[in-house]
Parts: C-alpha cells; structure tokens; sequence
C-alpha cells in the first residue's frame, strides 16, 4: 500500500509521531477488549495529522486491519520514504514549508519527506541536501557566484572607468 | 799664494839687484881721477860695493823686501780670499740653482704624479659614479617593476577582499531583512531549475 501523505506530514519525526499515536491507539483498543464490559474508558484524541492521514487514504482507524495497515505503511515509509534536507535562513512558516512540499511531492516524489534546518548564513534561498548532492540555492553562493562581477565593478569604479 | 805671487816677488827682487849694479857700474867711471889701472878700479869697485851694501843697507832691504813680501802676500790673501768668498758664492749660487732645479724637476715630477693620480682617481670615481648609476637604474626599475606588481597584488587582493565585504555586508544587512514568504516565488523557480538532479539523484539515492 502506497499512502498518500498530507501537507502535515512533513517529516520523519510525523511519521514517527502517527506511528506512536498509532500504537497507543491500538494499545487502546487492545485493553477495552480486556476490560470489564460497562466501565467507562476514555479513547484517545486524534491529532489532526493522523486524522487527515485517515482520511486522505480513506482508512477506518476504528477498524483493526486497517489500523495494522497503515501502520504497516508508516513503518514502510519511514525506512524508504525519500528524505530530503532543506536549510533555511529562517524559521519557515508552516505555510511556506507546505508550498515546498507540496513541490517535492508533486514534483519528485509524492512520499517525500522534509527535514528543516537553519543556516542564518545563507541570508536568504535555501539549501538543499539529496541523499547525494547538495544544491546551494542561497543568496550567499549566488553573491559568492557574482564575485567577479562585483570585483570588476570595484575595479572599474576605482580606476575611475 | 798663486803662482803669479811668486812671479811678482822673484821679479821685484831681480829688478833691485839690476838696479843696484846698473848704479854701480855709472858711479865706478865718473868718480875717478884719470884712468887707474884695472886692479886698482875693480878693488874701488869692491870696496864702493861693500861701502854701499853694507849691513845696515842690506838689513833696510831685507827688511824692505820682508815688508813687501808681506804685502804681496797679504794682496795675494786678500785675493785668495776674495777668490774664496767669490768661488763660495758661486759654489753656493750653483747648488741652490742646482738644488732649485732638482726640487723644481722633483716638483714637477711629484705634481706630475699627483695630476696622474688624480686622473686616476678621476677615472676611477667616474666609473664608480657610472656602475652606480648603472646599479641604481637596475635597481630603481627592477623597485619599480616589483612595487608594481606588489600595487597589483594588493589591489587585486583588496578588490576581491572589498567583494568579500560587500558580500558579507549585504549577507548581514539583508539576512533579516527577507522574509522566506518573498523568498518563495525564488526558491521554487531555483528547485525547478535543479529538478531533473535532483530527481535523479532521489532515484538513484533511494
């Protein structure tokens, strides 16, 4: 089973969380079927995260194998899920981190996965880390990049050109 | 005394002695009574001799002898020594000449030396004067050549320090400034122009 993964979904450490709030949900459900018929129990909230993973696969978590499916299918994603490294300057906002994904998914992968860091050196643009290659897309490599360009213009500008 | 002292003493002596027979043989005839036989005339003769050159005559011309000898011999000193002082004179004369003219040729000699080693010396200072222009010419183009190229370097070096500055200001004044949200048309127009790597290298990496 391929899952088809949120914009909330964003990183391993999601993954990792729905497949813990997966297992306390199914560690739920195991202890209801051992207590006492009557007594009141408390079912765990849903995080929105794995409510809209639920719904945009269509899955029932109520329902036991499908409950192991999907966590099946996170254990799954998380060993082959392709993981990329993005750096900021900053902090991106949730909104601007889902237009990114919501590149890469579309783009390159549909499953994958984002993992956030800050650079304050890069000043603006990203820098992004594949499995094999680093692509520098910041404003610091570009300004490096126009280097000559800048030393020619200091040089003309101090010989008077 | 020279010989021509001599000359004169021996002279004046032979003149006093013809003088007095000349006086003699005049007296002998003219004296006489008529004529005496020739015994009786020489013994008048001799005895008028010995009348006149008696002693105290013959002391007078001794002593007058005596007394001209001495004068001729103090003429004759007189002009041995005037002869002497001359021929001192003349001797002192002739050295200093002799000696000015060997300091003079010495002079010369020694002035001739010294404009010759002057000359040297000249030379020798021009081509000191010229080889130290030379080193100086070679030196100063060889600065100047190198001071160039240092300028070179160090305004090579400073326009790319200069670039790293501005870089680095710009970095810092805008790194703050920008905010991802306006960064985001950017940043997906740089991802799209680096797709195709970095889907292949997904691919390939998973």
């Amino acid at each position: 089973m391929e899952l088809k993964l949120p914009l909330a979904v964003v990183s391993q450490v999601d993954i990792a969380r729905l497949i813990r709030e997966l297992n306390s949900l199914e560690d739920f459900f195991t202890s209801a079927q051992l207590r006492p018929a009557g007594g009141s129990m408390a079912p765990p909230r849903l995080t929105r995260t794995l409510d809209g993973l639920a719904r945009t696969n269509q899955l029932n978590l109520l329902d036991k194998p499908q409950r192991l499916k999907l966590a099946t299918a996170l254990d799954q994603l998380l060993k082959t899920a392709p993981l990329v490294h993005i750096s900021f300057a900053s902090e991106p906002a949730p909104r601007f981190l889902n237009e990114i994904l919501n590149w890469f998914r579309t783009n390159v992968h549909p499953q994958t996965l984002l993992q956030v860091g800050l650079q304050p050196t890069i000043a603006a643009g990203c820098v992004v880390r594949t499995a094999n290659k680093v692509f520098d897309l910041s404003l610091r490599t570009y300004l490096r990049q126009q280097e000559a360009y800048l030393v020619k213009l200091i040089a003309g500008a101090a010989h008077g050109g | 005394m020279n010989t021509g002292g001599l000359i004169l003493i021996i002279g004046s002596l032979g003149a006093a002695t013809a003088a007095f027979v000349w006086l003699a043989l005049r007296l002998g005839p003219s004296g006489g009574k008529g004529k005496l036989p020739s015994e009786t005339i020489e013994n008048a003769a001799n005895k008028d001799v010995e009348h006149i050159f008696n002693d105290e005559f013959r002391e007078e011309l001794r002593n007058r002898g005596r007394l001209h000898f001495e004068k001729i011999i103090g003429e004759n000193a007189m002009f041995l020594q005037q002869d002497l002082r001359q021929t001192t004179s003349q001797l002192n004369e002739y050295m200093r000449a002799e000696i000015t003219r060997t300091l003079q040729e010495e002079f010369k000699k020694y002035e001739q030396s010294i404009a010759d080693a002057k000359k040297l010396a000249l030379d020798s200072i021009d081509k000191t004067i010229t080889t130290i222009e030379q080193q100086r010419q070679f030196l100063q183009t060889q600065l100047q050549t190198q001071s160039e190229a240092q300028k070179a370097r160090i305004v090579a070096s400073f326009e790319k320090e200069m670039a790293s500055i501005i870089n680095h200001y710009v970095l810092r004044a805008i790194g703050n400034q920008i905010d991802l949200s306006d960064q985001l048309d950017y940043i997906l127009a740089e991802l799209e122009s680096n797709k195709t790597a970095i889907v292949e290298d997904i691919k390939h990496g998973t």
